[in-house]
């Protein structure tokens, strides 16, 4: 227990993504892999989840390709926040 | 002046009873949203809790009890006491094992608690439980015990975490906590003021548990 850091449920990792990706308005994936702190082929797959529930939207201009958050998303982000101002009243993490 | 009496203790627990169903629709809406088990029990712990205390309030408002009717209605008022009685005390049980999960050894804590109660009724004489005068005591100390648990955890969680909603919580406990003491004090005592100032308490920790989900709700500006 001492020392090691406790793993980010998965509901955590879809918060930290969205939210790169709002801040960045429209974000490569190597940012939102840096800000997320994920590895690539986990990133790809928590994004492709997040696509598929319509909270990101891929832009893709031939050479660069990028996320953007949708409405949906900010939605959902919001709710998030809540319940975990909500949760921590009860000393539990998201 | 009895009249009165009666209907401003209904009128105090329907709306503790109403914060309380609050508290559980935003716990079963964050519930839905994270998936989390702890916000679905806490949920149904809260769902309980405002039921019971509308159980309680519309048991008067509706049947127009007063203290000569309760005096007929002996029965019915012993048993409407103690569904009430019992829905509060599975509720407190549920929020304090819920909460207990982010304490080390508090679930083992609210399990001794809940297993010393149930012997407790076990080895009390059934004639005493359903027609005796102590029910009430007896289940006002349930109470007592139970959110005693809830506030304990809450001071732990507060001294972990320095939260303001946490702090908020446990500040509400803390003062149900007070009015279930002043409950029972009432009762032993036969002091309908001092009951009445239960309420009165009671329902201030329920404001704080309503000033608790505004500040995490949707205009809580977070």
């Amino acid at each position: 227990m001492a020392g090691t850091e406790k793993q980010r449920s998965t509901i955590r990792i879809y918060l930290d993504i969205l939210l790169a990706t709002e801040d960045e308005g429209n974000a490569k994936p190597t940012r939102i892999l840096q800000r997320a702190n994920l590895p690539h082929d986990r990133m790809m797959k928590h994004v492709s989840e997040l696509q598929k529930r319509g909270l990101l939207d891929e832009v893709n201009n031939g050479e660069s390709r990028y996320y953007t958050i949708t409405d949906k998303g900010k939605t959902f982000v919001r709710e998030l926040q809540r319940a975990e101002a909500f949760l921590s009243a009860f000393g539990v993490a998201l | 002046m009895v009249n009165a009496y009666f209907l401003l203790n209904s009128v105090l627990n329907l709306l503790g009873g109403l914060v309380a169903l609050a508290v559980s629709y935003y716990a079963y809406r964050y519930g839905r949203v994270t998936g989390s088990g702890f916000l679905k029990t806490l949920s149904l712990g809260f769902m309980m809790l405002g039921v019971g205390l509308l159980a309680q309030a519309s048991a008067f408002i509706f049947f127009d009890l007063d203290a000569g009717k309760i005096a007929d209605r002996g029965i019915f008022v012993y048993s409407a006491t103690l569904v009430y009685l019992a829905l509060q005390a599975v509720a407190y049980l549920m929020i304090a094992v819920s909460y207990s999960r982010r304490v080390q050894g508090g679930l083992k804590i609210a399990a001794a608690a809940a297993a010393v109660g149930a012997l407790q009724i076990a080895s009390t004489p059934s004639s005493l439980l359903l027609f005796g005068t102590h029910v009430l005591e007896f289940g006002e100390l349930i109470l007592v015990v139970l959110v005693a648990l809830i506030v304990f955890q809450g001071l732990l969680i507060y001294g972990e975490n320095r939260n303001r909603l946490a702090l908020t919580v446990m500040g509400a406990f803390a003062l149900i906590l007070l009015a279930h003491i002043a409950k029972l004090s009432a009762s032993l005592l036969s002091s309908g003021l001092l009951y009445l100032a239960g309420d009165l308490v009671q329902l201030t920790g329920f404001g704080l548990l309503l000033l608790f989900v505004l500040r995490s709700g949707p205009d809580g500006g977070n």
